[in-house]
């Protein structure tokens, strides 16, 4: 039976996604779990695997188009089968969170599904979603001029237009050297201007000593040594620590859902990381119970994946909690922009030497800044304060780590 | 040939003018009512018809609705066509068995055999200071029963060609004419017409706003339509003319046409007229509006007797102006 191959929906308030390349050519074998395609989403450029075996067929989208999620866009055949006639037309957004990415995506969907009881969507008169939809435009992009910010079919019209006239900007820019762009980057643009003028940031700074720590990341470095695995890194220890504080702080680890606050069931752990573009976001699911040696190989894993363009969408999907280290770049502290819906993000900065009072006596110890920043719609300066000192104490007596 | 000018009547003369000129064409139409014959009604409407068309058929009755409401049932299944004027809107109230449960299902009950072609003529609308039991817009009640057919015309031309509509028809029709409109004047051509029922008429075209107006509403539409014109606001005023049979396809298109919709019936908005044209455009031209479909109605209250708080019960220009002006996030 022919298996449809759907634009899979990897966030929650993912509209639609725009399909940069086909890695197979109609007619071609595929086989189950093999990259199909490459598409531009919210958040990142990914790879989507196969959702199983036959013969690439029936192929309606063409490179460079904006999909709504859920609408199929090929099939997957067996040989002399013929794909349906009619491709399926698009499920509501809301209903292809579910079918859509478990299709496409697999097992790791489910932990997209679970945590995609609400979406934030923007208010928008019946008329303008129809209109973005036919002109496949993302909502979430449009700004909202009618009452009460509702978004309207005009806004709509304009947006078409500004981003019409932007292409031909664009492409005569470039000719004077001012370039648009690349995907990843035009898409860390959109994103971190979004939240930063949506969601309500605060910010708390702890320092912690590190001691402890680089003595735990120096034991666990020699016990890989001895079983030939690669050593783990702070920002592995970090994960983990992290991890386990915020499934003690539930409310760290909530999102908030458009009016509401969704707890997340599970600790899954969003790890920023720069690519030669931008930065981009990669998921250590359930890293709460993961050991310190999974969670280093996991990252390494995706690491690579990110840097060489690779990342697919499990990788980069159900994240409630954002880590970015910057200690290797020397930065001594820094205020990070909040991933909606996550409710928080951790900046790290580097672990330096410096000196302290302890106990009424200055003395020189490696001390490490961490940077909370919340959103207040989900959490208070009291509760985060909690979370963030039990993390310091973490990070001062990290010596029980598995 | 030079082209006449159209004479100009008012809405009471267009409607006596409807009532004599049907009664010239049928003998079988009569009048009963409450002070119709010399007193030619409080308003007015049918000075003349008894001199024309004597005391047999423009009949003074007793201060009895029910009574003469179900003497004009009986008529008409035994073979008149009589037009029943109750003076005021407001008592319907001791008609209602006569229509709802009489008039209403003979045809139905009776398979077929018998029919009740009678027209009931009264009146709806507030600002007169008449006080709460006479300023009521009840049309919505008969609006709700299968069986009675309801016209309200909002101008001299429709008020003639849709009374001679009802009196030609073998249903019975509740004919409510806007107090307040008496004096109104407007075309009426001297040739004969009719319009049929079910037929909204686009008393003006616009691009921006539909505003669906009944009645007394339409000239308050059309009022608000020039002020919004001026700060460049397109509003087209669809009157449906009948709220039963209603033609749902030209309010659905106008909706469609312009994305907005503002419903104003001086009816109250609670469970109203307004909320029946409201879910009919909604569902009819979802998928091409712009913003929630608004109603606009008397207020939940009964009219009050004092002028500032009478004027305010009921809409006007200016609230109608002021909603369709911020629905068009024009401010």
């Amino acid at each position: 039976m022919a298996i449809s191959v759907v634009m899979p929906a990897l966030e929650m308030a993912q509209e639609t996604g725009k399909l940069l390349a086909w890695r197979k050519k109609e007619g071609e074998s595929v086989r189950k779990g093999e990259p199909l395609l490459e598409i531009e989403t919210d958040k990142a450029v990914v790879e989507v695997e196969a959702p199983g075996d036959g013969l690439l067929a029936g192929v309606s989208a063409e490179v460079g188009a904006v999909i709504p999620v859920g609408e199929t866009i090929a099939w997957l055949v067996a040989p002399g089968e013929k794909p349906p006639a009619k491709a399926r037309t698009a499920v509501s957004a809301r209903r292809a969170m579910g079918g859509a990415a478990q299709t496409a995506v697999g097992a790791q969907a489910t932990v997209a599904a679970k945590t995609a009881v609400a979406r934030i969507a923007p208010q928008i008169s019946p008329k303008a979603r129809r209109r973005a939809k036919e002109l496949r435009i993302d909502i979430a992009l449009v700004p909202g001029t009618g009452p009460d910010g509702v978004i309207t079919a005009e806004d709509v019209q304009k947006f078409a237009d500004a981003k019409a006239g932007a292409g031909a900007v664009a492409a005569q820019a470039t000719a004077s050297g001012v370039e648009p762009p690349s995907p990843v980057a035009r898409l860390m643009a959109e994103r971190t201007t979004q939240s930063w003028t949506n969601v309500p940031h605060f910010f708390l700074v702890r320092e912690a000593d590190a001691g402890e720590l680089i003595a735990a990341q120096r034991r666990l470095g020699e016990e890989a040594k001895k079983s030939q695995k690669s050593a783990p890194t702070i920002t592995d220890l970090l994960i983990a620590l992290l991890a386990r504080a915020l499934a003690r702080h539930p409310r760290m680890n909530a999102s908030w859902a458009g009016e509401s606050i969704r707890s997340n069931t599970e600790v899954n752990i969003s790890v920023a990381i720069a690519v030669k573009d931008g930065v981009v976001s990669a998921v250590i699911p359930k890293a709460d119970t993961l050991k310190i040696a999974e969670i280093s190989a996991l990252r390494r894993e995706l690491t690579e994946r990110a840097r060489a363009g690779r990342l697919r969408p499990a990788d980069i999907t159900g994240g409630t909690f954002t880590l970015s280290n910057l200690g290797m770049y020397q930065v001594d502290a820094f205020s990070a922009i909040i991933t909606p819906p996550q409710a928080a993000v951790l900046a790290v900065g580097a672990i330096s030497e410096r000196v302290v009072a302890v106990e009424g006596r200055p003395v020189v110890r490696p001390m490490m800044t961490m940077t909370l920043s919340s959103d207040h719609r989900v959490v208070d300066g009291a509760r985060a304060a909690e979370f963030l000192n039990d993390l310091a104490e973490a990070v001062r007596e990290p010596m029980k780590l598995p | 040939m030079p082209e006449m000018a159209v004479r100009e009547l008012t809405f009471a003369h267009a409607v006596r003018e409807a009532l004599a000129e049907e009664m010239r064409r049928d003998s079988r139409v009569c009048i009963f009512g409450e002070d119709v014959a010399e007193a030619g009604t409080p308003f007015k409407v049918l000075s003349g018809l008894v001199e024309e068309f004597g005391r047999e058929r423009v009949l003074d009755t007793p201060i009895s609705e029910a009574g003469f409401t179900g003497m004009g049932v009986g008529a008409a299944m035994t073979g008149l066509r009589p037009v029943v004027d109750i003076m005021f809107g407001d008592f319907l109230t001791l008609t209602m068995d006569q229509l709802v449960n009489q008039a209403a299902k003979v045809h139905y009950m009776s398979g077929g055999t018998w029919k009740v072609p009678m027209v009931l003529r009264t009146t709806l609308g507030a600002t007169r200071r008449s006080a709460a039991q006479h300023s009521q817009s009840l049309h919505a009640w008969l609006s709700h029963v299968p069986g009675l057919k309801v016209a309200m015309p909002s101008t001299p031309y429709d008020a003639k060609g849709l009374l001679k509509t009802a009196i030609r028809d073998d249903n019975p029709v509740v004919f409510f004419e806007d107090k307040m409109m008496y004096k109104l004047k407007g075309p009426v051509p001297e040739q004969e017409y009719t319009i049929p029922f079910g037929v909204a008429d686009m008393k003006r075209e616009g691009e921006d706003i539909t505003i669906v107006a009944t009645s007394s509403m339409v000239q308050v539409a059309l009022g608000a339509a020039e002020c919004l014109e001026k700060i460049g606001v397109s509003a087209e005023v669809i009157d449906p003319r009948t709220t039963w049979p209603l033609d749902e396809k030209t309010l659905v298109e106008s909706a469609k046409k312009t994305s907005r919709a503002i419903v104003v019936d001086e009816g109250y908005g609670r469970y109203g007229v307004t909320g029946e044209i409201a879910s009919v455009i909604a569902e009819g031209a979802f998928y091409s509006l712009d913003a929630p479909v608004k109603r606009m109605g008397a207020m939940h209250v009964p009219i009050p007797f004092s002028p500032p708080l009478e004027d305010v019960t009921v809409p006007t220009e200016q609230t109608v102006f002021e909603a369709a002006r911020a629905m068009c996030g024009k401010g």
